[in-house]
């Protein structure tokens, strides 16, 4: 008897055994594994992927205030502007070239775009195991992923140089994978990956017009061939920049150069890849954008930073209506009426940060452009002039010329039409967060910024520093940019 | 009497055998069974024997000469040697502990055979106190054991044994309750318990493995016994109220301050109301408890059934609490080798419960604001031209009035926990058994709070009145949360036990079992809908939808958690005295990932009574020596988990109006997170002296968790920014805990002990991994300031630590408060870095604790006192440190403050600033209370039917000694190193009780 009941509880221990490691696969309940793959396993599954990176644009640490601060108040275009005490966190350093290390504007773009390429690495992970997605989608929606992967490396690398490669998502127990996470890449390198990532965005991605219109926001076959020719204008390959411009199809310039920043001109013709922000109820708009940058004061609506320089107000040539629509002057009437009185504390706005319905909302219907086509004129028109073919780039510069209600360039040299591109590209675009770079790009800097008086010291402000807490963690496989 | 006529028989004989010969006996015990391993020593013949299995003997000495024989657990007998063969009757030491029992999970072991720390505390010292968790009553009982409790009502106390081990995973330790794991013994009616055992070091813990590591509290209930029915009721009533209280400033010196703090003549020096904020939300707390139970056996059926009832009105108006007890105890003995134990509790409990912020807006509030205007509205702080509070004016402060704070706060909240169990045991042989046991608990809890937000309104805003103010439209009438929550948990337990003796020296017990442990998914769901109607009875009427007016809706079910285990443990003894015990668990759990969810938690305890050698037969006065050590792995799987989890809400317009739904993974995940894990090596010595007069225990440990889990950065480039969990820090906790007793019985009407314990620990955070954590600021006061850290600069700091900047006295030229920089410069706050000039300065946690006890027993009166006291820790005086301008100060700083005047005042001048967290609030917490003082008087009776009373008059918490200067040094607060523990803000205080009551035996 006694054996009985000794080989029942050996073989029930033995049963518990067996079976003990399923027992123990309990079901999250609290919030979605990520192991339930399934719940995601269809189109409308697959597509939520690649709206969280596109969602990661309107952070405020992404596109907004410190952004606003790294690539627009520190160059020649904009100053600090607000009240003089208030510093907006280091706004003042941004604006003197004074900061470091731990400047948090500098810090949080880093972080940020390493937050995007994380969702990007993710759905680039995931979608193709969501095997009842429609295929086709599937390969639309990676490429986008890699277009927008492409965009933010673009600006870690011409922000920071070489950054470190994350190419997969990391395990987090994988030494292999910590070296990847803290090793610095070289820029050459960076650009590489961006432009390896762009011929595979550029293979799949459809044209604008494809697009049903209310997904007109989506990365489009030329906004990646226009990146591409960007990243090949920052390499000096021209010819590719010519080639690559060539293929941007389908768009053209707007008459009114005005339109473009009011609601009605959001992915226009002339529009080839935007940042999109909505003000309506439920609001997704970039988050403090029209905010941190509107008037200050009595009679103001926002934080008033980012004001246009002296320097750019004096860059604009007598008739270019482009003044007029980049920079809000105190003391005028806005085209929807509202009236700047003079008692707001700043002399000039941007214009371009401004919602003329949500105006002091936190999240605005405001958009940033980030590549439009007037720019991929002005890229092939400096290849090209590069290239020697100065006759056909100045023809090109004139159509910018001419909708900005100027007369032709009186530049005839190479030389001196290469300066008036570096010129018109600055009025174009201003406020569209190009300038900083574009001076590093075209050597132009010292020179700049000792005419809106700040010290620009060559050799060290033409990359900003990386943030100190990620040099820390490294310990010692990356090493911080020279000067900082 | 027997040992009298034997000893008598033995002088009879004495002259015929004087020389050397064997001398043949037997030693046994009270039953007439033979006692084996009895010492017998000659003394002058020198020689020395042990009885055999049956409890023979043989020893050679001389007829007549005096025989020693000793056994652990019964009395030491000396009696001539006789030539006929002897019998020799000894008896059971009456209150040694040495035939205690203890039970030590999965079964029991006499204490004397025990090798590892175990304090075991019986109904009497238990049900003494009279509070309402059994955990509060044992505070300063048990050496190594801190208790941390609060006198709120329903409150729990906080118990760390042998020091904190662990930041963020969970500090309670487990509690077995008849066999069913539970984290909570607020339903338990503390007249029920029978033992209170707590498990202390790792060779005690191993067996519950992955859950040992805060320590094991075992909690048996009570069980039937006699043989006949016995009816016991027992009832007391007491009164509560402040141990302690804080003086503050009246009206006239709170205007001079506040005057001179603003450079104005604000407020009247002559104010016409002084109104003492702490008088008017507290009442003189009452509370009383009636148990009737009844309990009784025959042959094969025992059975307990008791009835509880607990009624608190708490000194805080409103704050009431009650709890209804139920419990079923029954055991049937269904043959001979079959039996049934079954038991059911079923506890509900209903409070009122009112916010604890009223005192400290109490504590804040101007004594210049009457408690209600003349108008009868409720007094708010606008100061008038004329200098008096009144119903206009300019607001002068941001405290609210805490009277109508407690009238506005309407909240009800009940629960019901069920728990029951089956246990089987099964003899399948004369030395094995079966034993079965299914443990169920179900809990239910509800609640609703009701907020009436125009009234409220009205009352802050518009206290006089007036038609010009009107109440915004768009706003809620009022608002009502209801909330629902439930779990059911179970756990399953089968083992085996083998005991035997082998050639009569080695006697084994081997236990082998599996257990399984299910914590059901926590259901909860919480609805709050506005604008409901003003009678609660319509608030939920039938076929109604609320759809509109639902303001916020939670159906929340949280994950599951399953334990499946295996162990086995093997004790050994050799000889009476040689004792060995091993001990593996071998545990999987659903909380972590598939490849490390399974641990092995090995432990040896070894042991030596050192008495039973034959060495110290004859050592005089040392009636036990025990030498006991060990060592054992335990874990923690109550940590923060590592569920990865996809989260949406990222919603992007694509330029049109479609709002595309976004899904991401924002958190990182350590695979290998699993439960923190502690090592403990422990060795400890008992004695008892003097026959067993003298009793005690020294014990020493150290005890390192190697693998504490805190929150970590992942790498920027990650791209994840949310920090997650990894195993990171190291801790140490080493210490020593001595308890000494000693017992006396002058005559048979008088009786005595004095007792006491002393436990030191020294807690450390010893290492960091290379990581970058994600600091836990802790000790928020709700201004902006935190007073707690750990980060990577706290290794060498103990758990709890204290960081803030240091106060420097204050400059005698202007009276604001300096404090010092790392450099040593003295500055004033605006001048501090956050980053350099911050300090540890001390933790919350003691470095020693100690109990004391002393009772005396003269004929039918009993008298006891129990004292508790514990030094080295630090609390922050958090109420003060929030005081912000226009707020009340305490009288001794309003009458010694700087001033222009008074330059050379004890206390710094009046300030309008937030004042940084720093020493200046920071105080001892050393205290020492006695915790009770008990009076009891047991009538005297002949009659048949009342078998006993008596009757009882008790102090509890009569005086403290402290050196804070606030309410009360032991702050629990919610429970948490990194929360308000140690804080006093929103505390309820330390209360006084005077208990009297009765206990009537049927």
């Amino acid at each position: 008897m006694k054996k009985i009941y000794i080989s029942i509880f050996a073989l029930s221990a033995y049963f518990f055994s067996g079976c003990s490691n399923d027992y123990l696969d309990v079901d999250q309940t609290e919030s979605i594994s990520t192991k339930d793959i399934e719940l995601f396993n269809n189109d409308a599954g697959a597509a939520t992927f690649v709206t969280a990176i596109y969602s990661k644009f309107l952070d405020w640490n992404m596109t907004s205030f410190s952004w606003i601060g790294l690539s627009s108040i520190a160059s020649d275009d904009a100053d600090k502007g607000s009240s003089p005490g208030d510093t907006g966190s280091d706004k003042d350093l941004m604006d003197a070239l004074t900061y470091n290390a731990s400047t948090p504007s500098t810090s949080e773009i880093f972080a940020a775009n390493y937050e995007g390429i994380n969702r990007c690495n993710q759905a680039l992970s995931i979608i193709p195991q969501l095997d009842k997605a429609d295929p086709a989608l599937r390969a639309r929606l990676l490429g986008e992923a890699k277009f927008l992967r492409a965009f933010m490396y673009f600006t870690l690398v011409k922000t920071y140089g070489g950054v470190p490669i994350i190419d997969h998502l990391p395990n987090p127990s994988s030494e292999e994978d910590r070296v990847m996470q803290l090793t610095r890449k070289s820029s050459d390198e960076v650009y590489a990956y961006i432009e390896s990532d762009l011929n595979d965005a550029i293979a799949v991605l459809p044209n604008k017009s494809e697009y049903a219109a209310s997904e007109k926001g989506r990365a489009s076959k030329g906004a990646a061939y226009a990146l591409l020719a960007k990243i090949n204008l920052y390499q000096k390959n021209w010819q590719k920049v010519v080639d690559n411009c060539n293929l941007v199809t389908g768009y053209a310039i707007v008459s009114d150069y005005a339109s473009m920043y009011k609601l009605a001109g959001e992915n226009d013709a002339e529009s080839i890849f935007e940042i999109q922000g909505t003000g309506s109820v439920p609001a997704k708009g970039i988050s403090g954008y029209s905010n941190t940058q509107g008037a200050r004061g009595a009679g103001g609506w926002g934080w008033g930073f980012n004001t246009p320089s002296q320097s750019l107000v004096n860059a604009y040539e007598t008739g270019d209506v482009r003044k007029n629509a980049t920079i809000i002057f105190a003391g005028t009437t806005l085209y929807d009426g509202r009236v700047v009185p003079l008692t707001v504390e700043n002399p000039r706005y941007n214009y371009k940060a401004y919602s003329s319905a949500f105006t002091d909302g936190w999240e605005t219907d405001v958009n940033i452009k980030y590549l439009r086509y007037a720019e991929v004129l002005l890229m092939k028109a400096e290849a090209l002039n590069e290239l020697n073919q100065t006759p056909a780039a100045i023809l090109l510069l004139n159509q910018i010329r001419t909708r900005a209600g100027l007369g032709n360039t009186t530049a005839v040299s190479q030389g001196d039409v290469k300066t008036a591109i570096w010129k018109e590209r600055r009025v174009e675009m201003a406020f569209e967060h190009d300038r900083f770079f574009d001076l590093v790009r075209t050597g132009q800097a010292v020179a700049a910024f000792a005419i809106d008086g700040k010290t620009f010291v060559a050799g060290k402000h033409e990359l900003f520093p990386l943030p100190q807490a990620f040099i820390t963690q490294a310990g010692g496989l990356s090493t911080q940019n020279p000067g900082y | 009497m027997r040992n009298i006529i034997f000893s008598f028989l033995a002088l009879i004989l004495l002259p015929a055998y004087m020389s050397g010969q064997v001398i043949k006996g037997k030693v046994l015990d009270k039953d007439g069974i033979g006692i084996p391993g009895a010492m017998i020593v000659a003394a002058d013949s020198k020689t020395s024997t042990d009885t055999d299995f049956d409890g023979n003997f043989n020893i050679n000495a001389k007829v007549g000469e005096v025989l020693k024989i000793s056994m652990v657990g019964f009395d030491a007998l000396s009696v001539p040697a006789t030539a006929a063969p002897m019998s020799i009757q000894l008896q059971e030491s009456k209150d040694t502990e040495l035939k205690e029992v203890v039970i030590i999970g999965y079964g029991t072991r006499k204490k004397i055979d025990n090798t590892t720390a175990i304090t075991s505390l019986k109904a009497e010292e238990i049900s003494k106190t009279k509070v309402l968790n059994a955990s509060q009553a044992i505070q300063g009982k048990a050496a190594g054991v801190q208790v941390i409790s609060s006198d709120l009502p329903g409150s729990t106390p906080s118990v760390i044994i042998r020091g904190l081990g662990t930041a963020l995973g969970g500090r309670t330790p487990l509690y077995i309750v008849d066999g069913m794991p539970t984290e909570n013994i607020n339903n338990v009616n503390t007249n029920d318990i029978t033992s209170y055992e707590i498990l202390k070091d790792a060779s005690a813990l191993a067996i519950y493995g992955t859950r040992a590591a805060n320590g094991v509290i075992i909690i048996t209930t009570k069980k039937g016994k006699g043989d006949k029915v016995s009816v016991e009721f027992e009832s007391f009533a007491g009164f509560r109220a402040p141990l302690k209280k804080v003086k503050m400033a009246g009206s006239n010196k709170y205007s001079h301050y506040s005057n001179s703090a603003l450079q104005t003549t604000t407020f009247s020096q002559d104010q016409p109301v002084n109104t003492d904020w702490f008088d008017a939300i507290t009442r003189t707390g009452s509370y009383t408890q009636n148990n009737v139970s009844v309990s009784g056996a025959s042959e094969n059926i025992k059975y307990f059934f008791s009835l509880g009832n607990y009624q608190e009105k708490a000194i805080l108006n409103g704050l009431d609490y009650s709890r209804t007890t139920f419990r079923s105890n029954n055991e049937f003995k269904i043959s001979k080798k079959l039996t049934l134990n079954q038991n059911f509790s079923f506890g509900s409990a209903n409070s009122t419960p009112k916010p604890l912020s009223a005192f400290t807006n109490a504590y804040k509030q101007s004594p210049i604001v009457p408690v209600r205007f003349s108008n009868g509205q409720y007094g708010v702080s606008y100061v008038g031209a004329d200098g008096f509070a009144g119903t206009s004016g300019s607001s002068f402060n941001n405290v609210g009035n805490p009277v109508a704070q407690l009238d506005y706060f309407d909240e009800e909240q009940r629960s019901i926990t069920l728990q029951g169990g089956l246990k089987l045991d099964y003899d399948i042989l004369k030395s094995l058994k079966f034993t079965s046991q299914f443990n169920g608990e179900y809990y239910s809890w509800k609640n609703y709070n009701f907020e009436d937000t125009k009234t409220i309104w009205q009352s802050n805003n518009n206290p006089g009145q007036l038609s010009s103010i009107i109440y915004p439209a768009d706003k809620n009438i009022n608002l009502l949360t209801k909330g629902r929550n439930q779990y059911f948990n179970w756990n399953l337990s089968n083992y085996l036990t083998y005991n035997k003796v082998f050639a009569d020296i080695h006697d084994i017990e081997l236990t082998a079992g599996i257990e399984t442990s299910v914590r059901g998914a926590r259901e909860q769901l919480t609805v709050a809908r506005k604008n409901v109607n003003a009678d609660s009875n319509y608030w939920s009427l039938a076929g109604v939808d609320y759809v509109g007016t639902v303001v916020n809706y939670r159906d929340e079910v949280f994950n599951e958690n399953k334990i499946a285990s295996y162990f086995g443990r093997f004790q050994y003894k050799l000889m009476d005295r040689y004792l060995f015990t091993g001990t593996i668990r071998r545990d999987g759990s659903s909380n972590f990932g598939k490849d490390y969810r399974w641990g092995t938690f090995p432990a040896f305890g070894l042991g030596w009574v050192i008495t039973k050698e034959e060495f110290m037969a004859n050592a005089k006065g040392i009636d036990l020596l025990k030498l006991r050590g060990g060592w054992g792995k335990l874990g923690n799987q109550n940590v923060p988990l590592n569920n990865q989890a996809y989260s949406s809400g990222l919603t992007y317009y694509l330029g049109g109006s479609i709002l595309n739904e976004g899904t991401t993974i924002n958190s990182q995940v350590d695979p290998s997170l699993s439960w923190e894990i502690t090592e403990e090596t422990s060795a400890g010595l008992d004695f008892e002296l003097l026959n067993n007069r003298l009793k005690g225990s020294f014990d020493v440990y150290d005890k390192t968790t190697t693998n504490v889990i805190l929150n970590t950065r992942p790498y920027i480039t990650s791209g994840i920014s949310n920090s997650s969990p990894a195993h990171v820090g190291e801790v140490s906790n080493k210490g020593y805990e001595i308890a000494l007793r000693w017992d006396d019985k002058l005559t048979d009407n008088l009786s005595y002990w004095v007792g006491g314990n002393f436990s030191n620990n020294k807690n450390e955070l010893t290492g960091l991994k290379d990581a970058t954590l994600a600091p836990i600021t802790g000790g928020d006061l709700g201004n902006g300031q935190w007073t707690k850290l750990l980060d990577n600069t706290s290794v060498g700091k103990p758990l709890g630590s204290f960081y803030m900047y240091e106060y420097a006295g204050f400059d005698a030229t202007n009276g604001k408060m300096l404090y010092y920089t790392a450099t040593g410069a003295k500055v004033t706050q605006d001048a501090l870095d956050a980053n350099a000039d911050k300090k540890y300065v001390g933790s919350i946690l003691p470095n020693s604790t100690y109990g004391v006890t002393l009772g005396i027993n003269y004929k039918n009166f009993d008298f006891s006192v129990d004292g508790y006291g514990t030094s080295g820790a630090k609390v922050y005086n958090g109420k003060k440190a929030q005081r912000f301008t226009g707020e009340n100060i305490e009288d001794s700083l309003a009458t010694d403050f700087w001033t222009v005047n008074n330059t050379t005042a004890s206390k710094p001048g009046p300030f309008n600033q937030v004042p940084v967290a720093s020493t200046y609030y920071l105080e001892s917490g050393d205290f020492f209370r006695i915790n009770n003082i008990t009076l009891g008087y047991k009538i005297p009776l002949k009659g048949e039917f009342l078998n006993s009373c008596r009757i009882y008059v008790n102090a509890i918490n009569p005086f403290i000694t402290q050196k804070f200067s606030g309410f009360s040094p032991e702050l629990n607060g919610n429970g948490d190193p990194y929360g308000t523990q140690g804080i006093e803000l929103d505390a309820y205080p330390t209360l006084r009780s005077v208990v009297i009551g009765a206990n009537l035996k049927f």
